[in-house]
């Protein structure tokens, strides 16, 4: 293969997942397996490119939550067939991220922005939705071997369902197997420090790049 | 009429949705019927619709919307279905006025016509975080605004000197919240004044405990039970709406809003959700008047500049119309800003909302402040200075092309303005004792008032 038709390649398997098709994705994916390009280089430069563009699409108003949606599916599904042909031992597993309202609260909409943007940042993501409390965090996190918890609240009185995942995280073992992050409209860089999160998002952009910051993700 | 009832039963037995299942689902039905109704931003980009059919279509895409959809309840995951019938005979029980407040600050809350010029319903309030010992005093400043017709409440995170975390401390600072409500409108005046509850947390103890003749909230009070984004609903508050509709208390939706780049997808889809709102609000918790608008779901908070898109003023115009047009539903709109408390660039903006109130047949609501903090969001200046410019609005005589042709310059200098540093403390830049901006909020006032003068608004 020529260096034009592996380029080609890669471009089809980011058009796909800019156009929100899962199974032209799937099959853009199929076809940088068979042409035996590198899946780690199709995986940085066919999916995560696109996530970068993604996300300035949404800043700029040109794609909604929705969209973020779909193309986290299609770029799922693409990373499936570019993973199976990684050899086990070189396969570096996704970031895992739990993320959810706390206690008490039910607002969604910044949440939800945030949750798109892992899943369409590369993140395996789980999301408890709203009112969640902190042991359902703490369960998720371990059953799926999460690597951030991410805690949202919009209430200045359910900020404190924050710092009880924190303190539950530290009765039970198990604040240093997870990073925290918190965000939200009445939380604060201070109030994040006081509760001891290991980060704080003013917005999604910020909450991603703090993610990454933390985990050791260098950015796309 | 179906009962309140008849609705939880139905989020009980209704078909099972994953709520993922949900929001796509939503967002594929909203595109659909933006495309079938045609709810489209016309090419010459008005500020305000003044398109009737434009109005009854997306009326009847959020109708379609209802019955081919339904509401979804978070709580349970399940589907409320309504037929076209039930839910039309729902929308003809909507009051067209509603008495709130007791003695003497009885107030007539009403459904405005679109450029109507009669006196517009002022809600005041906060929506905001304020300390216990500043909270009373804040209240009482803020019942002094002479056209308060009723007072939204506070949020706090103390109450007694504790933190407010865990149910019985949240059920107490909801009993001291209403308390403080009552004893701030006593003390500026108006005893009768009718307070909304705005709820410490969303969990129907939290929410029914302020329930007390004395020294809680009176049946002649309110609530605030919004319907959520994504037009879901939730258990909580439909067992605090069936409590409230037998004590006779009022409720309000504070949500009766569509944001665009949500799930309902782009401008259209808002507008849809935003009339589905309001009429899930009433269908779901009888609330009786509601404040929305047509959002942006991002960006909102971000970056130095105030974002202008005169599409929202239009997709907010088309929704008001069309719920004028098909309800006798009360609408509130809020002018908030962004910009920070205190700045004078945040008047520019209240400003520049306000101009569409009257002309959206709606009246005033709270000015919130985007980058509220603890003691530090909207003073009684701006929640003055909406109801003045409104005022203005009115007696000026415009109408939709005129004040649009205002809101756009409004618009144009609100380019130009990068926003002053915030305060940290209402105190800083408002006397709550003496219900007065400090002088140099004053100053900002005046300068406002100048330029919005300037750019053709007369001031009575």
């Amino acid at each position: 293969m020529t260096n034009g038709e592996n380029q080609g390649a890669l471009e089809n398997l980011k058009d796909a997942i800019l156009q929100y098709d899962t199974e032209a994705a799937k099959a853009a994916a199929q076809k940088v397996v068979d042409q035996k390009i590198d899946p780690k280089i199709a995986i940085n430069e066919g999916v995560l490119s696109a996530s970068t563009i993604l996300h300035e699409r949404f800043e700029r108003g040109e794609c909604f939550i929705p969209h973020l949606v779909m193309a986290g599916d299609a770029m799922e599904a693409a990373g499936y067939i570019l993973e199976a042909s990684i050899p086990k031992e070189q396969i570096t597993s996704k970031k895992v991220v739990v993320i959810g309202t706390v206690e008490a609260d039910l607002h969604s909409v910044g949440k939800n922005i945030v949750a798109m943007f892992f899943r369409s940042g590369g993140f395996e993501v789980h999301d408890l939705g709203v009112n969640v409390k902190a042991s359902s965090f703490i369960s998720k996190a371990t059953d799926t071997n999460a690597d951030i918890i991410a805690l949202s609240s919009l209430l200045t009185t359910t900020r404190p369902y924050m710092r009880e995942v924190i303190e539950e995280l530290e009765s039970v073992g198990l604040r240093d197997k997870f990073k925290v992050i918190v965000g939200g409209g009445p939380i604060t860089r201070e109030w994040a420090q006081e509760i001891g999160a290991d980060g704080y998002g003013t917005d999604a952009y910020e909450g991603i790049e703090v993610a990454k910051q933390i985990l050791g993700i260098s950015g796309n | 009429m179906l009962s309140l009832l008849e609705i939880a039963e139905r989020a009980q037995k209704g078909p099972k949705m994953d709520e993922n299942a949900w929001n796509m689902g939503l967002f594929r039905a909203m595109n659909e019927l933006t495309q079938k109704y045609g709810i489209l931003y016309p090419d010459d980009q008005p500020v305000f619709n003044c398109d009737d059919s434009m109005a009854d279509n997306a009326f009847e895409a959020a109708i379609e919307f209802l019955v081919d959809t339904g509401i979804y309840c978070l709580s349970t995951g399940r589907i409320i279905q309504l037929t076209r019938t039930e839910i039309m005979d729902l929308i003809k029980g909507m009051p067209k006025q509603y008495a709130v407040g007791e003695g003497k600050d009885v107030r007539i809350l009403k459904q405005r016509r679109l450029e109507e010029k009669d006196e517009l319903n002022h809600c005041p309030g906060h929506h905001a975080p304020f300390s216990e010992e500043l909270a009373p005093l804040v209240i009482k400043s803020f019942a002094e605004i002479p056209t308060c017709d009723y007072l939204e409440g506070i949020n706090f995170s103390e109450v007694d000197g504790r933190e407010i975390f865990g149910l019985p401390m949240e059920v107490y600072a909801g009993k001291r919240e209403a308390s403080w409500m009552r004893q701030g409108v006593a003390k500026a005046g108006r005893p009768g004044l009718a307070v909304a509850y705005y709820p410490i947390n969303t969990r129907a103890a939290v929410m029914i405990a302020p329930i007390a003749r004395e020294f809680g909230l009176r049946p002649s009070d309110g609530i605030l039970l919004s319907v959520l984004p994504d037009v879901k609903v939730e258990q909580d508050y439909i067992t605090t709406a069936i409590v409230w509709e037998e004590y006779g208390g009022f409720k309000l939706n504070g949500n009766g809003s569509g944001y665009v780049g949500g799930f309902c997808g782009d401008l259209g889809g808002a507008i849809i959700e935003g009339i589905v709102a309001i009429i899930t609000g009433w269908i779901v918790y009888r609330d009786i008047a509601s404040w929305g608008a047509v959002w942006p779901s991002t960006g909102f908070m971000s970056g130095q500049k105030v974002p202008v898109n005169f599409s929202e003023d239009w997709g907010t115009s088309v929704w008001a119309q069309a719920l004028h047009r098909h309800t006798n539903y009360i609408l509130f709109i809020s002018p908030p800003a962004i910009s920070g408390p205190g700045c004078e660039t945040q008047l520019l903006e209240v400003a520049r909302r306000a101009v569409g109130i009257p002309i959206n047949g709606a009246n005033v609501h709270i000015c919130r402040q985007g980058r509220a903090h603890m003691n530090a969001s909207q003073s009684p200046l701006e929640q003055e200075w909406a109801f003045e410019v409104a005022s203005a609005v009115m007696h000026n005589g415009l109408n939709r092309q005129t004040a649009g042709e205002l809101v756009r310059k409004i618009g144009d200098e609100l380019r130009t303005r990068t926003p002053e540093a915030p305060y940290d403390d209402i105190r800083e830049f408002y006397d709550m004792v003496h219900h007065k901006p400090l002088p140099e909020y004053e100053k900002a006032y005046l300068r406002t008032k100048e330029v919005i003068s300037a750019l053709g608004l007369t001031f009575i």
